[in-house]
């Protein structure tokens, strides 16, 4: 299984970032959020540790159901997903390399989604970096396990990516909200019960999504037109 | 090595096919024949596990995992070169093909000269003789071929039937699917007839080689 996973995160990496459009579209989208949230501050003024963090986790789920929307349409073009469902590796392979796949694609994003966060929001980074890492690894993986279990679900649908977006943002709301309670800390507000419980909540909710994968994903990944 | 027991499959409301039961042996050539629309693509989705079917069973001998399946659709990532596409299949399916190994195959469907070029360069001949790589990469114990040569010039259709040919001599089931009666029939060693949904004819190709003209119209109808 590992070596089927393996290859399918080389190749959907060298498909998605050597040879295709890379994340021009997954950028451009984020950045635009950023941008336009910039917009609604007057001169002088920005916008309160809580609601950057908001825009920050808003523009990655944006640029998720994009990731893997491109992710998955891979398969489609010369129905390779029937090549796949024939590999004598359990295809919970496809769902975790993609999902491996996903996360990495979502870090290379957040890497510019953050500084522009701070620039545009006039943002600070403050608060304690070794939760930040852990929610930024947390929720990137629950949201990419959630995101590669959906994208399955989502082929061969004419409403795709409205599928996609429709039964995956209420799924998330969890890992959003413990994203963004972190972030506001990174960013300078202070919470009293510290940044424990949301770890907690994003760690319950990464466990629950990462079994619903692996169980779920061979019953949505078929060969059925 | 592949057995079907009163296999029967409907999409919705619409019946394709029913009590399907036939067996189909080591180093044998099976030609599956019946008009469009009769359930041949659907019968051998089902016998790869690519579809399940609405009744019945599907069950193999030897549960090797190595069964090939060559359609219309040609399972190449066009952005990939032809030797990034066999090294992903080698990778995907396990197995120990080196890069030699891997070139000789290219060499085999007359791809060597194009091995590292992109395969969204290729004909649609070149991505089916890439696709006839990967078959030849898998070695498969079940090849199942849905109208393979869909598309394909003379020569690429000689070098598909010669591999077919070779295939059944190492051991392989193979069930192709077919409207060429002429070429086919003389390579098989039995013909499934698919009509109204049921299996009309089971036997030796010997009523459709030489293909009559009554035959091949109610085939092709």
């Amino acid at each position: 299984m590992l070596r089927m996973t393996l290859a399918v995160l080389r190749k959907d990496m060298t498909l998605t970032l050597l040879r295709g459009s890379g994340l021009a579209q997954v950028l451009l989208l984020g950045l635009l959020l950023v941008f336009v949230f910039s917009l609604s501050q007057g001169v002088g003024e920005s916008l309160s540790a809580r609601n950057a963090a908001a825009v920050f986790w808003l523009s990655s789920a944006f640029c998720q159901v994009l990731i893997f929307n491109q992710l998955y349409a891979l398969e489609e073009i010369n129905n390779s997903r029937l090549g796949l469902l024939l590999c004598p590796a359990p295809i919970q392979a496809v769902w975790l390399g993609k999902a491996v796949a996903g996360i990495v694609l979502l870090l290379l994003a957040q890497c510019i989604f953050l500084p522009a966060t701070i620039v545009f929001l006039g943002q600070n980074l403050v608060g304690p970096l070794k939760p930040a890492l852990a929610i930024l690894f947390l929720t990137d993986t629950g949201m990419c396990a959630l995101g590669s279990l959906l994208g399955a679900l989502a082929q061969g649908q004419t409403t795709r990516e409205s599928l996609l977006s429709i039964v995956l943002f209420p799924l998330l709301a969890p890992l959003l909200l413990a994203g963004t309670g972190i972030g506001a800390q990174v960013f300078g507000s202070v919470d009293p019960d510290g940044p424990g419980a949301w770890l907690g909540l994003a760690a319950a909710f990464d466990a629950i999504f990462l079994g619903a994968g692996l169980l779920l994903f061979a019953f949505l990944y078929t060969g059925d037109e | 090595m592949l057995e079907l027991d009163r296999v029967a499959h409907s999409y919705g409301q619409t019946l394709v096919f029913r009590d399907i039961s036939c067996k189909f042996g080591a180093g044998s050539v099976t030609l599956l024949l019946g008009g469009n629309g009769a359930g041949k693509s659907t019968l051998l989705r089902v016998m790869a596990g690519l579809t399940r079917p609405s009744f019945g069973t599907v069950r193999f001998a030897e549960k090797s995992g190595k069964i090939g399946h060559l359609a219309h659709s040609t399972f190449v990532y066009p952005a990939l070169t032809a030797l990034e596409n066999l090294t992903f299949w080698r990778e995907a399916y396990c197995l120990a093909a080196t890069r030699d190994e891997m070139f000789k195959i290219l060499e085999r469907v007359g791809l060597a000269a194009r091995a590292c070029d992109r395969a969204g360069t290729f004909s649609r001949g070149m991505a089916q003789r890439l696709n006839l790589a990967r078959i030849l990469l898998l070695d498969p114990d079940v090849l199942l071929l849905d109208e393979p040569d869909t598309g394909l010039d003379a020569a690429s259709r000689a070098l598909l039937r010669r591999e077919l040919l070779e295939a059944r001599g190492r051991g392989a089931c193979v069930v192709l699917a077919s409207h060429d009666i002429a070429s086919d029939a003389p390579l098989a060693d039995r013909v499934l007839l698919l009509e109204n949904g049921r299996l009309a004819h089971d036997g030796p190709p010997s009523p459709f080689f030489p293909p009559l003209a009554g035959a091949e119209q109610a085939c092709c109808a």
